[in-house]
């Protein structure tokens, strides 16, 4: 169920709307005579986008991922076509749970923008977010993150920026030096940061972290790390993989491969005797040889965006092994190829 | 003077536990009592799901153990059905069904006879290569609780208690029949496993509503400043059940609800409400506290019983149109059965915490509705500043209730006054309401999931330890003694209503009611 367009998007409108939204459902309930809404919200979601397709792949994973999260999502869709400069839509997006009666609903605000009027938004969006829950703020807008992004969307970002508990970004291409400066400006304001290339590492780098439960396999040994990628340079997966393994402070060098995916191909650690070995076997299989040269296979492929943002929406507060692995990423990036 | 400082064990630099998922060792489970109820609706639904959700390590296997005979294949069909039919809040998917049951075996053998513990040994060894689960292997009692020691003692006698890798044994409910029981049961089962290596399970312990209340509680700076008898008028635990003994009256008649509910759920649901906040939340720690309460718990002289106990039992009664059996009418129930249905205890916690807080308990099957939740009724505001019959400075009535809800529509609420509009300053209860299940819109593990988990990864948090058995089975015993040796006038409460009479006198004698849920 969606409302009309509001225009002007003022808060106090798009509040209306959701007032008005959430009426209509209670009258369905009156009607039935139970029950069968149930409101939920967690956090404040606000995703900003520069994609061509007006915010709806963005609105899409926001439904998706309510299921886990409910939140009141706000898309944020910039685009030189919007028909008014900025305007709103909100909506609800409900589903009922396994084997339940009552559905559980999420509001939603679509706020469109030209990019010279996004830097007005910031005062609209304090206006909406959700009073004492987290906001999340999820940087789809590939533009405001270059490092030569215009005076409006540096404008339009900061003011979203400055309202987020936590950000998440997704650099996988994105330059590698662009990403390291942007997190430290946001680092040094206090701000949490994820970035959902991390985010991609988790299924490598479990199985490699359990390997070094038993005391048999230190991590200390192991003087030298090889990353193989197949991006055209070391994508930030690839950077944040050695920052991750770098501990003890290895040599570590990266090398371009062809391979099914993109992004990380293969990892190998090696000690004065053993090595460790990690690699994609298939878009959808990886094969870890540890140090006793036992082999086990894993069965990943890329994952999906909105399990990545599942992921991350579980963890609103600082995340120590990030922020470890990108304090040596920083470190890596002269040596990179 | 020289010390000499033990190396700590070295922590895995690259462990993340805030997103890599618990690591769950490889392991055979043998379940005893394979082909009977608890194993069909709970046992292989959990361990489904748990496979079906990668939660459990790839080397794992199930070994089904009863006296009916069936091969493998036969066990596999049956426990589909089972599986497809009381899997909870999930669909049944069979590509991974068959997965999973390439990792089911089967068995038969009585638990009486040794020569089924050779054959035991025979298939485990088989398993330990074919599933390479390390020799680890959990052992899972799910019997009639007569066969719990000779079990253990065969399983010992047997060598099965060690191996190539750890050897554990979860015990269902009910721990012993009373005091004496549980400390010979335990006695038994030292003699072949460690008590770090027994698992005594308490389902309501597993339940993700029940940790809430620690998260709520020690998670939270604001409400342990008023967790105590400065500000708790009284508490209140309810478990009812709108169903009656649906075909286990044999087993009921034996049990009864003090010592089917009470003695163990609602006395640990009691001890995590009441206990003192842990220095470390780990096993060790967490049940310390719970069994330091429980020891804490008056137990109550057999004189007293009376004033601080009530048992009942349903009479025949229509409801909704339908005629509701008495008890003494069901299906294998003595039509004499003293059997108490329903039980209500007044516990007191002798600790600078909460002494003379009445905690008040009750349990019974057919009342109106099925619903578990703890009241924690705050005491009143000193001055009655705006309720029309408190003018003029009385005490005003409790109006602050926190209720901590554990089934159904799990959740918390708070109820506190607020000003009725228009004129004039009359209030009125308002409740402020949190819904698990709409919060996190997550499925959410049953318990058992969430306990066979714990038990292959070796924390026993969420599970019973003998001195916190035997403190349960202290405060309960002077009740089922004095109850034992009276005759009731039962039946005295009909189906679906809240109790007998004199439940709710008990509370009145301290000036309190028992709230409706
Ligand atoms: N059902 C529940 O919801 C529930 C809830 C909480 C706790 N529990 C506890 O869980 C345990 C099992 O309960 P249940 O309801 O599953 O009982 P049940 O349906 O009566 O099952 C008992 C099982 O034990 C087997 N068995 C009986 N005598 C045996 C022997 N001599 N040798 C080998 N196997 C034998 C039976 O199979 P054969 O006849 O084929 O041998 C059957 O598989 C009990 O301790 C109960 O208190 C049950």
């Amino acid at each position: 169920m969606s409302s009309a367009v509001i225009f002007p998007a003022q808060p106090e409108n798009i509040l209306k709307g959701l007032g008005k939204l959430w009426t209509s459902l209670g009258q369905e309930e009156k009607q039935q005579g139970k029950p069968t809404v149930l409101r939920a919200c967690a956090m404040t979601l606000i995703v900003a986008t520069d994609e061509p397709d007006s915010g709806f792949a963005a609105s899409q994973t926001i439904s998706e991922l309510m299921h886990a999260h409910p939140a009141r999502g706000i898309v944020l869709a910039v685009s030189p076509d919007a028909e008014k400069s900025l305007e709103a839509r909100v909506l609800a997006q409900c589903w009922k749970p396994f084997g339940k009666a009552q559905q559980i609903c999420c509001e939603q605000i679509e706020i469109t923008a030209r990019p010279q009027s996004w830097p007005n938004v910031g005062p609209t969006l304090v206006g909406l977010t959700v009073a004492d829950l987290p906001v999340i703020f999820w940087c789809r807008h590939k533009g405001a993150l270059r490092q030569a992004a215009t005076k409006e969307e540096h404008a339009g970002l900061e003011a979203i920026t400055s309202l987020a508990t936590k950000i998440v970004i997704d650099a996988h291409d994105m330059p590698a030096s662009d990403t390291v400066t942007l997190i430290e400006r946001w680092q040094a304001r206090g701000r949490v940061i994820a970035d959902l290339e991390w985010t991609r590492l988790t299924p490598w780098r479990e199985p490699l972290a359990h390997l070094f439960d038993v005391c048999e396999c230190k991590l200390s040994d192991f003087h030298s790390i090889d990353i193989e990628y197949t991006d055209e340079r070391p994508s930030m997966a690839a950077l944040y993989l050695a920052g991750w393994l770098s501990l003890y402070r290895p040599k570590v060098s990266f090398r371009r491969v062809g391979g099914y995916l993109p992004g990380v191909h293969r990892v190998t650690l090696h000690s004065d005797s053993k090595t460790i070995d990690f690699a994609r076997t298939g878009p959808d299989s990886a094969v870890l040889h540890s140090a006793s040269g036992r082999e086990c296979t894993y069965n990943f492929g890329e994952p999906a965006v909105t399990a990545l943002m599942t992921e991350e929406l579980a963890l609103m507060g600082v995340d120590p092994a990030f922020n470890a692995a990108f304090a040596r990423v920083r470190e890596l990036l002269p040596d990179t190829p | 003077m020289s010390v000499v400082v033990q190396p700590l064990p070295e922590v895995n630099p690259l462990q993340d536990p805030l997103r890599f998922s618990r690591r769950v060792p490889p392991c055979a489970i043998v379940i005893f009592g394979a082909s009977g109820d608890l194993s069909k609706r709970k046992l292989l639904p959990s361990l489904y799901r748990l496979f079906y959700e990668r939660r459990i390590s790839p080397s794992f296997a199930v070994v089904g153990s009863s006296r009916t005979p069936m091969s493998d294949d036969e066990f596999r069909h049956r426990m589909a059905d089972s599986v497809s039919k009381f899997l909870e809040d999930a669909p049944f998917d069979k590509e991974v069904w068959d997965s999973f049951a390439q990792c089911l075996f089967y068995v038969p053998g009585d638990l009486t006879n040794p020569d089924s513990y050779d054959d035991l040994r025979k298939k485990l060894d088989e398993i330990e290569k074919s599933h390479q689960t390390a020799g680890n292997v959990l052992f899972y009692l799910s019997t009639q609780p007569s066969h719990y020691a000779e079990a253990i003692l065969e399983l010992g006698a047997h060598g099965l208690n060690r191996g190539n890798g750890w050897r554990r044994v979860i015990i269902e409910k009910p721990f012993g029949h009373d005091l004496l029981s549980a400390r010979k049961l335990n006695d038994e089962i030292h003699k072949v496993f460690l008590e770090s290596d027994v698992y005594r399970i308490d389902h309501y312990l597993g339940k993700e509503t029940v940790q809430n209340i620690l998260a709520f509680r020690f998670g939270n700076g604001i409400f342990e400043p008023l967790w105590n008898r400065r500000y708790v008028d009284n508490v209140q635990i309810t478990a009812a059940e709108s169903i009656g003994v649906e075909g286990r009256g044999g087993y009921y008649q034996e049990a009864g609800a003090l010592r089917d509910m009470i003695q163990n759920h609602l006395s640990q649901v009691m001890a995590t409400v009441a206990m003192e906040p842990p220095t470390i939340f780990d096993a060790t720690n967490v049940r310390d506290e719970r069994a330091k309460l429980l020891r804490a718990v008056r137990v109550v002289k057999s004189e007293d019983v009376p004033k601080y106990a009530v048992a009942g039992q349903y009479g025949p009664a229509k409801v909704g149109g339908e005629d509701l059996p008495g008890f003494r009418q069901e299906p294998s129930v003595n039509p004499q059965a003293q059997t108490d249905t329903y039980a209500a205890v007044t516990f007191f916690i002798d600790n600078w915490r909460w002494a003379d807080v009445p905690f008040y308990i009750r349990t019974g099957k057919r009342l109106p509705k099925r619903v578990t939740d703890i009241a924690i009724q705050f005491k009143a505001p000193p001055l009655g500043l705006f309720t029309q019959e408190t003018k003029g400075g009385l005490r005003a009535a409790r109006p602050n209730l926190l209720v901590l809800r554990i089934q159904p529509e799990e959740g918390i609420s708070l109820r506190f006054l607020s000003k009725s509009p228009g004129s004039g300053m009359r209030v009125r209860p308002v409740s402020m309401d949190f819904n698990y299940g709409s919060s996190f819109g997550e499925r959410t593990p049953t318990a058992y999931e969430t306990l066979l988990v714990d038990a292959m990864s070796g924390d026993p948090t969420l599970y019973t330890r003998q001195d916190m058995v035997e403190a349960s089975w202290q405060i309960v015993q002077p009740i089922l003694d004095v109850w034992a040796n009276t005759k009731f006038d039962f039946p005295n409460y009909a189906a679906g209503t809240w109790g007998p009479k004199a439940s709710d006198e008990m509370l009145a004698r301290q000036g309190h009611v028992w709230r409706i849920p």
